[in-house]
């Protein structure tokens, strides 16, 4: 097993690369929740509502405990979560709009949240402690997450060629992005590999490609040509643009966050 | 898409009887999976599982829930 990582010894760059990967992944997580929690009331059955919802819940968990290791980076998560603009938001592309229909969130589902997990597999297998002790549980979660993805996934696939055409076209959209993102080859990333805290950008990309290459191979989408989109912001660690408004108002809790007494 | 109903079967602890907590309706076997660990979720399930409500067999009566034709496409 690796040595654990002393924060205390990282250098500047070291501590900024690692504040970057943390926040990105809890910005991405919370992003995802908020996707999901658009299909709380529409998806297409009362079943497939209640676990979309289970689901938004385990991503704004999962976006909560990543916040929190902000901590050991000299970052207060309680401003990071309730006072930021849209623009320094780090989420990936993918998720700066809502999905119109239920393919899209279906492909979301396949194609974002995948590429999560994989980037929280190295994150865990690193040296970073509390990756290392409570990223598993997460995983262990999004294990059916990726379970009902697939499921739906094959089903659209195999159904009319409209349904087909919808999912085939927001997999096509998603997977720039989502390739950009998990895909980074900078210098804040070579860090992160450098220092043992994660998994290198090919590694990840080819485990993601793997996963995905037969369920995206239903719709016609070979995974192994899709590119990553350019415009890479380092700053962020993400593409250009940022999130919704609206989107962004919810994950701030804007609107009610008068009343909440602390 | 034609639904089929599953019924949810769980028990709390190592060693408890295995028992009827609901049932899902899915399209097939991994969304009733998904669906049943979602829905009901209230409990810290040492266990559950899921069986398509047409492959009960009843045994002494053919007209309760689990007869196999109640809500199923047989």
């Amino acid at each position: 097993m690796k040595a654990l990582l002393d924060i205390q010894n990282l250098d500047g760059p070291g501590v900024a690369a690692l504040r970057r990967l943390i926040l990105t992944l809890a910005d991405s997580k919370r992003m995802m929740g908020i996707r999901y929690s658009d299909w709380l009331l529409g998806a297409p059955s009362i079943e497939a509502g209640i676990a979309i919802s289970s689901m938004a819940q385990d991503e704004w968990g999962h976006a909560r405990l990543l916040y929190a290791m902000l901590k050991d980076v000299d970052v207060e998560p309680l401003a990071i979560e309730h006072e930021r603009p849209a623009e320094e938001y780090t989420s990936v592309g993918a998720l700066d709009s809502a999905f119109e229909h239920w393919a899209g969130i279906v492909a979301a589902m396949t194609v974002v949240d995948e590429a999560l997990s994989v980037a929280l597999l190295g994150f865990s297998r690193g040296r970073y402690e509390a990756a290392r002790t409570r990223v598993p549980k997460m995983l262990a979660e999004e294990e059916f997450h990726a379970s009902l993805a697939k499921a739906w996934y094959r089903r659209i696939a195999g159904s009319s060629s409209e349904a087909r055409g919808l999912l085939r076209d927001s997999t096509k959209e998603l997977l720039p992005p989502v390739l950009a993102w998990l895909g980074a080859d900078d210098a804040a990333a070579k860090v992160m590999v450098v220092e043992g805290v994660t998994d290198s950008s090919q590694s990840m990309t080819e485990v993601y490609r793997a996963r995905l290459r037969d369920l995206t191979a239903l719709v016609e989408v070979d995974i192994n040509q899709a590119q990553p989109d350019g415009g890479w912001d380092e700053d962020r660690a993400r593409g250009p643009g940022w999130p919704d408004e609206d989107a962004i108002e919810r994950a701030r809790g804007d609107r009610n966050r008068a009343l909440l007494v602390e | 898409m034609i639904e089929r109903v599953y019924d949810v079967f769980a028990r709390k602890h190592r060693g408890d009887q295995l028992s009827h907590i609901g049932y899902v309706d899915a399209l097939d076997d991994e969304m009733a999976r998904v669906y049943a660990w979602k829905t009901y979720d209230e409990e810290n399930w040492f266990e559950m599982c899921v069986i398509r409500r047409r492959n009960i067999i009843p045994v002494n009566r053919q007209d309760n829930p689990f007869s196999g034709s109640e809500g199923d496409d047989g």
